[in-house]
């Protein structure tokens, strides 16, 4: 029997109900969240990251694509408060955008910047976050969102073997990680070898959820819309 | 009659039977698993190399998507149980990805760590392991899952050479080779050179199973489909 993590949208759990009983992200594997621009993958993302640190589970959370007050701002519009996870230090930011766009901000223990262009730095910076979650805590969950913008400022074959090692870090220490992926965004090799390299498989297309793959089930889909809350089905 | 061996796969043998062979995977042969991601490509490999086990034929099983410990773990959901197997050294492991996780692994006898990205170190084990199974039985088999993050670690034409000289390697010893390969994640000129490494080429497309098999001294090359469904026992192919 493979044990599950709750998602953080129920009815996805239940469309992924197993023969078990038990619904939700398998844990300790890994998923990829892809499809076109603006179909809710980030959302995904948030509702994921906030039901773990509700759950007392910390994050591992890597942001390419908005700076942490963009981060914390669209949470909050979800009604997903992040400010008393990040001073309890249950969140872990690796946020690679605002050393560009706001220039540089207050470092803490566990909000820490790297740069886009700079792969071997947001490593680095993902190993030390690993190690300090996983002192704590023996397991917890991670989101890189996303690869599409790690993928468009540089060499794709050297972000394919960082997002392995990404994986192989979070997994190796009990971790789940999940990343986002703009489909199309990248060459068609790259995106097969991305899906290759997952366990899971989500794919959003704007009206439709489909669980393309998931460890112990077979695939499913079901409609969804964009609500205050976040993603419902 | 072409000797062949049990694939461990419910279905598959009865469909591979011929008027050369008594169905299963030609003894001493090289196959290809290859199809799109998450067609049940490693699920194929690790029913093979169990099925193996049970049969007393030990295995040659080199990694690189999961480490070790992770296709344990994978190959438990479906009830195969490898655990015994590593005891009694007839199960060789080469985990060439553990590494990357950053994690301390100590070598045992039997499993040894290296690194997809560190080619010549790959062979070397590969070349002790294949010697080590061979003392075992001359009848063994080997598996390398997959070839993805060779690619994705290496040249191509570099991953091309090492599966020749593995590919070989294994032969010369007399061992049966399967190797899963997700398609797609090459050039198109490169896929079809890596196809033409294989005595066997074996495609899952999530419901389709398409076998290829050619028979050098008897110049025949035969065909065989049908379609296939993943279970919790594994893969069960459909009797035609």
């Amino acid at each position: 029997m493979i044990p599950r993590i709750e998602s953080g949208i129920p009815e996805f759990d239940e469309l992924t109900l197993s023969e078990s009983g038990i619904g939700g992200i398998p844990e300790n594997s890994s998923t990829l969240i892809y499809g076109p621009p603006k179909t809710g993958k980030s959302i995904f993302s948030y509702q994921f990251t906030y039901q773990g640190l509700s759950n007392d589970e910390p994050c591992l959370y890597i942001t390419t694509d908005q700076g942490l007050n963009q981060l914390k701002n669209n949470m909050f519009d979800f009604q997903m408060p992040i400010e008393k996870y990040i001073e309890d230090k249950t969140l872990f930011i690796i946020d690679t955008t605002s050393n560009i766009s706001e220039g540089m901000q207050t470092k803490t223990e566990t909000i820490v910047s790297s740069d886009i262009n700079n792969p071997t730095d947001i490593m680095v910076k993902v190993g030390s976050g690993v190690k300090y979650i996983c002192k704590k805590y023996p397991r917890f969950r991670s989101v890189l969102d996303s690869s599409t913008t790690l993928l468009a400022y540089n060499d794709t074959m050297l972000i394919l073997r960082v997002l392995k090692a990404y994986l192989m870090r979070v997994n190796g220490v009990g971790g789940t990680p999940i990343i986002t992926y703009t489909e199309n965004s990248a060459d068609i090799m790259i995106e097969t070898m991305l899906k290759s390299m997952v366990d899971n498989i989500i794919k959003l297309d704007g009206k439709t959820v489909i669980v393309e793959a998931m460890n112990g089930i077979g695939k499913r889909s079901a409609k969804y819309k964009i609500k205050d809350h976040g993603i419902i089905l | 009659m072409i000797k062949t061996i049990e694939s461990g796969i419910p279905g598959f043998d009865e469909l591979t039977v011929s008027e050369i062979t008594k169905g299963g995977i030609p003894e001493k042969s090289s196959t290809l698993i290859y199809g799109p991601p998450k067609t049940g490509k490693s699920i194929f490999c690790n029913q093979f190399t169990y099925h193996g086990l049970l049969n007393l034929e030990p295995c040659l099983y080199v990694t690189t998507d999961h480490g070790f410990k992770q296709v344990q773990n994978n190959m438990m959901e479906f009830q195969w149980f490898i655990q015994n197997y590593i005891q009694n050294q007839s199960l060789y492991i080469i985990d060439g990805i553990s590494q990357l996780s950053g994690k301390k692994i100590e070598d045992t006898n039997n499993i040894k760590s290296s690194f997809v990205r560190n080619s010549s170190d790959m062979m070397v084990k590969i070349g002790i392991g294949t010697r080590f199974v061979y003392k075992k039985s001359n009848h063994f088999r080997s598996t390398l899952d997959s070839l993805n993050t060779l690619f994705a670690f290496n040249p191509q034409q570099m991953v091309i050479r090492v599966l020749n000289a593995y590919l070989r390697r294994i032969t010369e010893a007399g061992g049966t080779s399967i190797v899963a390969y997700t398609e797609g994640i090459i050039n198109p000129n490169t896929e079809n050179m890596l196809k033409s490494l294989f005595d066997n080429t074996i495609k899952l497309d999530g419901q389709n199973i398409q076998i290829k098999s050619h028979f050098e001294e008897e110049e025949e090359l035969i065909n065989y489909k049908s379609t296939y469904k993943i279970t919790n026992k594994g893969i069960v192919v459909k009797k035609e």
